[in-house]
């Protein structure tokens, strides 16, 4: 964070497009979290759990969805409520979507007003946003949560682009960026049994713990088959994934590879 | 529950040890006993009743009871609160019994006991407290029969949560007592007091009673039992096993079901033994595990047997810590749905209490109950008009209500149905026929008007409970409890005649939040957004939201603010209403002769049982469903989050009533290793902020939807339903469902 990031009053009237916020939020980095989605995605991951977050403009199926323009005042006026929760716990701020990043000003001035009243910040990112936008965003970033969804194959068709619909170039351009910034980050890895378990996956993920000594940590999170009814209730097509809920042995599996190559700092989230 | 159970064993026929194994024989000599001394010192007739009533109700051990004492209350007797207040008679069990051709009875016993239902009409006590009520408190009160009838206020007749000095009585032991009361005779014009006579008479009772439960427990081969027992009957209790035996015992002889800071009594029997070496911890454990068994079996009662552990207070705190972790240990490895075990703690407590406390709620026992000392102690102070020192002893009996142990009373002996009051304020006919807008032209207007209401419905019941307590005090010293009950024997008079040190009282609660939610809708849609008018919403709610306008109005009125949010518009309307009752309450006490009268605001299933005959409100609640439990949001309105649930809690005061409950269901992966350590820091987070006390139900939905159908294998599923803690395949399916839909924090 430079100097002059905070020197002036935060914008409280900055607008943004939100689809809900979690109070008490257990999942969403350090300790007890208030979580704001954001709208707007880039990606179409195969088994997202959030639909209502693509599209930028609310749809008109689901008025059951919290959705609005809300204002960094508005939001902040809700944040400040469980600062003794955070304090408590270490918590915060959490930033997710959608991909928070698809709207650097608003969320840039989210955070930076959470940070102006002592309030630690994390980011939920897929990674997908112009290299600016994440330069706007960090200074006022305490953790990044990086989602790392899927590994491609030399020669093979991009299993990340079949997954996600996105190559994944430029997303880990971003990572290194931030790197290589100093950044603080958490890398994230939904692992979807049959779908992104490949060995070349794993071995990626594993690459990464080497490669990025100062990751804040490495998660594996298991696929969980649950939102799917959002997609009836927005008229969208249920995705055609076929996968099931990994069982106990698939789980222990995943850490045994990684258990093996002496990377225990992998976990499970 | 034990009245259900003792009344189930006589339609049963089940025939008591002679000379009693006619059916109503002891019944009728209950009554002849009273009919002889009827005019005689209620303290001599005491004694002489009990002198028949507790042999024949303490009923035999059972094969593999590790302590002894059971009971089976006759039909016709004297109880402080399990079967009735004062002495009693159940009729309509008793009208059964005449009525089964199986209890041949020849025609002179069925005579008898004609004879003897006429007697009891007018003579017990609960008739004569009824007699009593002057004509404006029965105006308020027309009716005893609360389950069945629709009504704003009701009174119930009983002298609930009293807790007897177990430190007193362990140390003394029952000659120990005996001698501290000869020696203290109270001598008025020379002559012995008639208490002390005649409770030396009851503790020579007691002695017999430990000495025939001797000889059947060395019967059944229960040597240990056996020893202790004559042990008892002689000198003051020296183990652990003594110390329970004698303080069961009494306890049931005194006809209490809620038993105080037992850490405090018991601990210090506890390490004398672990350090002689008499016990170890394990074995220490199967005690304290059989104990509560025994509480479970014998004395089945969801909605008492409280037991407290841990708080500020305690003389040896170390030593208290230790029977307090053994207890909760014993609650986790149990898994019963009682003793209703509740920790207090305070910042600067041994955190293993906590750990182990948050381990059991965790498997889902949702015991120890947590109480906050460092908020519940100046509140009880506050409210009870009292200093911190004397608030350190504050105990939360039955569903939650605060009494002092030992050393005030609290009985609820009132309900009140906050809704319904709404309902009738909002649908009192004008005697101009004035429309409902035209008499509440201003939200204010209404307001007042629904105040005036409460105050005059709360000062009804105060008085009430003025009359209830004067009714028992009349009937009975209740010898064994005035015994042991802080100042009755100082000032040499009975508990309830001006010796319980402190005389209070409460009155249970119920509607608060519906009736908040349905105060602050009014207000959003009649007075400030003027979108509909009151008569609107009055007709809307008479309808029970039916025609098609009523049900666009109901989704209008679901819509507004409700409580559990974090939203000010509806918790300020909620912290109103709860300090306006708490308020009407407590200045009410002390002109109806109370030290302190309070609000509880508690449940247990009343808000279900009342809201069956409660109107359709202006929240957007259905007629005839449940009301919102104790203090807790409408079930499933509070959306907002566990924090923004937590922080409306935090807007109820804490220092104006005498409990209140607060459940919370989380889901079982927030007490999984990776997640606990949130969970602790979000409860003490919560408690630090003001946090008083939380009742918490660990469970999956898909465990309950899991037990729906197959109930058979969730009998281990434990959920906290109000003020009590129930086995969840046993409940309603309503209730099922209700808790169902209930937010479940995950
Ligand atoms: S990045 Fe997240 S929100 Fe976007 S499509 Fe993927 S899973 Fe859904």
């Amino acid at each position: 964070m430079t100097a002059s990031a905070d020197s002036t009053s935060p914008d409280l009237a900055l607008a943004g497009a939100i689809f809900d916020v979690q109070r008490c939020a257990f999942h969403d980095g350090p300790g007890l979290r208030t979580t704001v989605f954001l709208k707007g995605c880039p990606l179409r991951c195969a088994w997202c759990h959030n639909p209502e977050s693509w599209s930028r403009i609310p749809p008109e199926a689901a008025p059951a969805f919290r959705e609005r323009r809300a204002t960094v005042g508005e939001l902040m006026a809700i944040v400040r409520k469980d600062r003794h929760y955070y304090d408590a716990s270490g918590g915060g701020l959490t930033l997710s979507g959608g991909e928070p990043a698809r709207q650097p000003r608003f969320a840039a001035g989210l955070l930076r007003a959470a940070r102006a009243e002592g309030i630690r910040t994390a980011l939920d990112t897929c990674g997908c946003a112009p290299p600016s936008a994440f330069a706007l965003l960090a200074p006022h970033v305490n953790l990044f949560l990086w989602d790392y969804k899927a590994t491609d194959t030399a020669g093979a068709p991009s299993l990340h682009r079949e997954l996600t619909g996105r190559d994944p170039g430029p997303l880990l351009d971003n990572f290194r960026r931030l790197y290589a910034g100093g950044a603080d980050i958490l890398l994230r890895c939904p692992l979807i049994p049959t779908i992104n378990d490949t060995p070349a996956h794993l071995e990626a993920i594993a690459g990464f713990a080497r490669d990025y000594p100062r990751l804040a940590g490495i998660e594996i999170i298991p696929y969980h088959a649950g939102g799917l009814s959002k997609y009836d209730r927005l008229g969208l097509p249920r995705p055609a994934l076929k996968t099931r809920q990994p069982d106990e042995r698939t789980k222990a599996r995943w850490l045994e590879f990684f258990q093996a190559r002496n990377l225990p700092g992998i976990t499970l989230a | 529950m034990v009245n259900e159970h003792n009344i189930a064993a006589a339609l049963r026929l089940e025939p008591r040890p002679a000379p009693w194994e006619k059916p109503l024989s002891l019944e009728l000599a209950l009554t002849d006993c009273y009919k002889t001394l009827r005019d005689a010192r209620p303290a001599a007739r005491e004694a002489a009743f009990l002198r028949i009533q507790l042999p024949a109700m303490m009923t035999p051990m059972r094969d593999g009871d590790v302590f002894a004492g059971r009971v089976r209350y006759p039909l016709v007797g004297l109880s402080p609160e399990l079967m009735g207040v004062g002495y009693y008679c159940l009729e309509k069990p008793i009208r059964e019994i005449l009525a089964n051709p199986a209890a041949a009875l020849d025609d002179t016993a069925r005579a008898r006991i004609g004879d003897m239902l006429a007697f009891w009409k007018n003579e017990t006590t609960h008739a004569k407290i009824r007699a009593a009520y002057p004509d404006d408190v029965r105006r308020v009160l027309p009716e005893d029969d609360w389950p069945r009838h629709p009504g704003a206020a009701f009174p119930l007749y009983r002298m609930a949560g009293i807790t007897l000095d177990n430190e007193k009585l362990l140390r003394l032991g029952l000659p120990g007592l005996a001698a501290r009361l000869r020696e203290k005779p109270g001598q008025s014009a020379g002559q012995p007091a008639p208490l002390v006579e005649n409770t030396l008479a009851v503790l020579e009772l007691l002695a017999d009673l430990s000495r025939r439960y001797a000889a059947e427990a060395r019967a059944l081969g229960q040597a240990e039992t056996a020893a202790a027992l004559d042990a008892i009957a002689l000198r003051e209790p020296r183990t652990l096993r003594e110390a329970i035996q004698l303080f069961w015992l009494v306890t049931l002889a005194a006809g209490v079901c809620n038993y105080g800071r037992m850490d405090v009594w018991l601990g210090p029997f506890l390490a004398r033994d672990l350090d002689s070496g008499a016990l170890t911890r394990d074995a220490a454990l199967s005690l304290l595990r059989a104990l509560w068994r025994h509480i479970a079996d014998s004395h089945d009662n969801m909605f008492n047997n409280r037991i407290c552990v841990g708080g500020l207070g305690r003389p040896d705190e170390a030593c208290a810590d230790q029977f307090a972790l053994l207890a909760i240990e014993a609650t986790r490895t149990v898994a019963l749905n009682q003793p209703q075990l509740s920790l207090r703690f305070h910042r600067r407590q041994n955190p293993a209490l906590m750990q182990a406390a948050l381990a059991s709620i965790g498997e889902g026992r949702t015991f120890p109950i947590l109480y906050n000392d460092d908020v519940n102690i100046p509140a009880v102070a506050a409210a009870f008009n009292i200093s911190r020192d004397e608030a350190l002893s504050y105990f939360p009996y039955g569903c939650g209500e605060y009494i002092l142990d030992h050393a005030s009373t609290g009985t609820p002996n009132g309900l009140i149905n906050l809704l319904k009051i709404l309902e009738d304020t909002l649908n009192q006919p004008a005697p101009d026929g004035a429309t409902p807008d035209e008499r509440f032209p201003t939200f204010e207007t209404l307001w007042n008007a629904y105040a005036a209401q409460v105050e005059t419905t709360v000062a009804a019941l105060a008085r009430q409970e003025k009359i209830t307590y004067e009714g028992a005090g009349a009937a009975a010293p209740f010898l064994l409890i005035s015994a042991l009950f802080d100042d009755c024997a100082a000032r040499g008079q009975p508990v309830f005649s001006g010796g319980a040190r402190r005389l209070g009282g409460t009155l249970e609660s119920y509607g608060n939040t519906n009736t908040a939610d349905s105060l602050t809708a009014i207000r959003r849609l009649v007075y400030r957004e003027r979108s509909c008018t009151l008569g609107e919403i009055v007709r809307a709610c008479r309808d029970n939201f039916a025609s098609p306008d009523s049900a666009r109005l109901r989704r209008r009125l679901l819509d507004a603010p409700k409580f559990g949010n974090d939203d000010d518009e509806a918790d300020s309307l909620a912290a109103r209403v709860h300090e306006q009752a708490c308020a009407a309450a407590r200045d009410a006490g002390p002109r109806a002769g109370f030290d302190h009268y309070h609000l509880v605001i508690i449940n247990n299933g009343a808000n279900t049982v009342l809201g069956a005959h409660t109107a359709a409100s202006p929240d957007g609640r259905a007629a005839g469903e449940p009301m919102a439990n104790a203090i807790n949001p409408s079930p499933g309105l509070d959306r907002n989050g566990t924090t923004a649930f937590l922080n409306s809690l935090l807007k109820i005061r804490p220092d104006i009533h005498a409990g209140s409950v607060q459940n919370m269901k989380f889901a079982r992966s927030l007490f999984s290793p990776a997640s606990l350590p949130k969970t602790a820091a979000l409860l003490s987070a919560w408690f630090d902020a003001g946090g008083t006390q939380a009742m918490i139900t660990v469970v999956n939905r898909g465990d309950l939807e899991a037990a729906m159908r197959e109930p058979e294998k969730w009998g281990h599923l434990i959920v906290r339903v109000g003020g009590f803690s129930m086995r969840f395949v046993e409940l309603s399916r309503d209730t099922q469902l209700e808790i169902i839909g209930r937010t479940l924090n995950e």
